[in-house]
């Protein structure tokens, strides 16, 4: 017994996750009810995405070390953390020891939070499942127990069910989309940014009357919304950076341009490469979302999503495309940031949607709560990125020789995962654990308070008013 | 054979719920034996990519005067109400 243990430990350690996370899907697919061959498919399909996303990741990690360190070099800008984007992160969460069992453990801290009713949501969105796991593994790594990563992704699902619940009549109201919460934790963390932000702006005189018109903003950004030329344009200026001075001009122009066409590359590949994750996904989502539904029935829910639906709001893309060149300007001046912007440029729509309902969509709010944010968010990336780094080891992903450390805005920028990684200990995680039901219990309490606070609509907040 | 019917599948990524949406249509619309291609994008693309299409069906909020039909839907992603949609589907397509 012992022998077939320590081989099938053995095995587990070598294949990696491109074959142990399909088989663990497969399974976990059929527990929910999914049908073998659907399952089978979804698995296999997951396993392939898994080597599609190394393959990119290896593309982007190479150029940009490289980059990196002729810059230093040439410069003496010294920018050790390069940002590899959320679907690099989605990926190593999923793909550590503690982001393979995710998908269970959510689901039980969901229905277990909902049958004693801490919580109205009913969290759908099992591909955002990756940001508890990517908690979970950042604390699995810093304490060196899988066993308490398990346990801080169970609380991290918990506290985006908090955050859902606590948002979902502000963004039912400003974005019109009823019995919908959003427990996505790219999104919701930035709700008391914005509450503080909106809170001393309409204490100015003058500055809170100032606004800004979306649609002239989408004119004349518009470029900073497509990903394949940011990633043509930030490549030929950090290639010329980087290689101005590699020898001859024939030299030079190759370098160059290699460099501008390779990060291109990676702008476009990277979330093909995703959509293979999630089309993999959805036998397992399906089967889940009937699972727990048939678990919840009869009760008045939210059926939490993932905030991809708000994002299409002019709001949230206006304030996005003007924070894209504002952002690669505080990577620059910011001192002591270590944070070189690149693969993350696109998510930053996630970042400010849940700032939309208490600012009441005005722009120049969301700019100013979105600079804040992010300005911070440097410095956390910063501190977290060593940890980031071996998260991505652990799952597998192929690290160049002298790479750099990584990082990406979601959710390498955001405090929930660095609140959960300073708090790394027994201690910390159930004091997390506390506090999340102390919250849940208080605003269960009073929803009203809270709900204002948020940016609810009066109109959604009457007694009695449609859920 | 008529020609497929092609179909804009729009959210906020051209990732994730769009994914789920454009694959679900798939799925129903050849169970009835209609044949449709459909294309993901994001919301900020629909107004340049919308011309050549029959039908724009998306998960978040896009511009309205675009010229073909639009369907915004959470059904594929909740599953509450995915069949009155697939019929809104048919229905715009037939017309």
């Amino acid at each position: 017994m012992d022998t077939f243990l320590a081989t099938l430990k053995a095995l587990i350690d070598n294949l990696g996750a491109t074959v142990v996370l399909p088989v663990i899907i497969f399974f976990v697919a059929l527990i929910l009810g999914a049908k073998p061959g659907r399952a089978f498919r979804s698995g296999v399909t997951i396993g392939i995405a898994f080597i599609g996303i190394n393959l990119v990741i290896g593309l982007m990690w190479t150029t940009l070390t490289e980059v990196g360190q002729a810059m230093v070099r040439n410069t003496g800008l010294q920018r050790a953390v390069v940002d590899v984007g959320w679907p690099s992160a989605a990926a190593i969460a999923f793909a550590t020891r503690v982001g393979l069992w995710v998908i269970p453990i959510a689901i039980v801290v969901n229905l277990v939070l909902l049958f004693v009713r801490f919580t109205k949501t009913l969290n759908i969105d099992i591909w955002n499942f990756w940001h508890f796991a990517f908690i979970g593994s950042l604390v699995a790594i810093v304490s060196k127990s899988v066993g308490m990563g398990l346990v801080a992704a169970a609380v991290a699902a918990a506290w985006a069910l908090f955050l859902a619940d606590w948002t979902a009549k502000a963004i039912q109201g400003f974005y019109k989309v009823p019995g919908i919460s959003i427990p996505h934790l790219t999104t919701a963390p930035g709700v008391p940014f914005a509450i503080a932000v909106n809170w001393v702006i309409e204490k100015i005189p003058g500055v809170n009357k100032v606004e800004a018109d979306p649609d002239h903003i989408q004119k004349r950004f518009g470029v900073f919304g497509d990903p394949v030329v940011l990633g043509l344009v930030i490549g030929l200026v950090l290639g010329i950076l980087a290689f101005y001075n590699a020898g001859s001009f024939t030299a030079v122009l190759v370098n160059v341009l290699k460099t501008a066409m390779n990060l291109a590359a990676v702008m476009l590949l990277l979330p093909r490469m995703v959509q293979i994750l999630m089309e993999g996904l959805i036998p397992v989502s399906e089967a889940a979302r009937e699972f727990m539904k048939r678990r919840a029935t009869g009760r008045d829910i939210y059926i939490g999503l993932d905030s991809a639906i708000l994002i299409g709001h002019p709001a949230a893309i206006s304030t996005a495309l003007l924070l894209v060149p504002i952002a690669i300007l505080l990577s620059l001046i910011l001192p002591g940031n270590q944070v070189i912007l690149f693969a993350d440029l696109a998510v930053i729509p996630f970042v400010v949607a849940g700032f939309a309902p208490i600012m009441h969509g005005n722009i120049f709010r969301m700019v100013i709560a979105g600079i804040i944010e992010l300005g911070i968010g440097f410095y956390i990336a910063t501190a977290m990125a060593p940890t980031f780094t071996l998260a991505a080891g652990e799952a597998g992903f192929a690290i160049p020789e002298g790479a750099s450390q990584i990082t990406s805005i979601a959710d390498g920028f955001l405090w929930p995962p660095f609140v959960f990684m300073l708090l790394s200990s027994w201690v910390g995680v159930a004091l997390l654990g506390v506090v999340v039901l102390v919250l849940m219990f208080l605003f269960n309490r009073n929803p009203t308070q809270w709900e204002r606070l948020a940016g609810a609509p009066e109109e959604l907040l009457q007694p009695g008013a449609a859920d | 054979m008529a020609q497929s019917k092609r179909i804009l599948v729009a959210c906020g990524t051209a990732i994730a719920t769009s994914t789920v949406v454009a694959i679900a249509i798939e799925e129903a619309l050849k169970a009835r034996g209609i044949d449709v291609v459909t294309r993901q994008c994001k919301a900020a693309e629909v107004k340049s990519l919308a011309p050549g299409y029959d039908l724009i069906v998306t998960t978040t909020p896009v511009p309205k005067d675009i010229g073909i039909p639009v369907i915004q839907t959470l059904a594929f992603l909740t599953g509450i109400g995915k069949e009155a949609v697939i019929e809104d589907i048919v229905k715009a397509l037939q017309a």
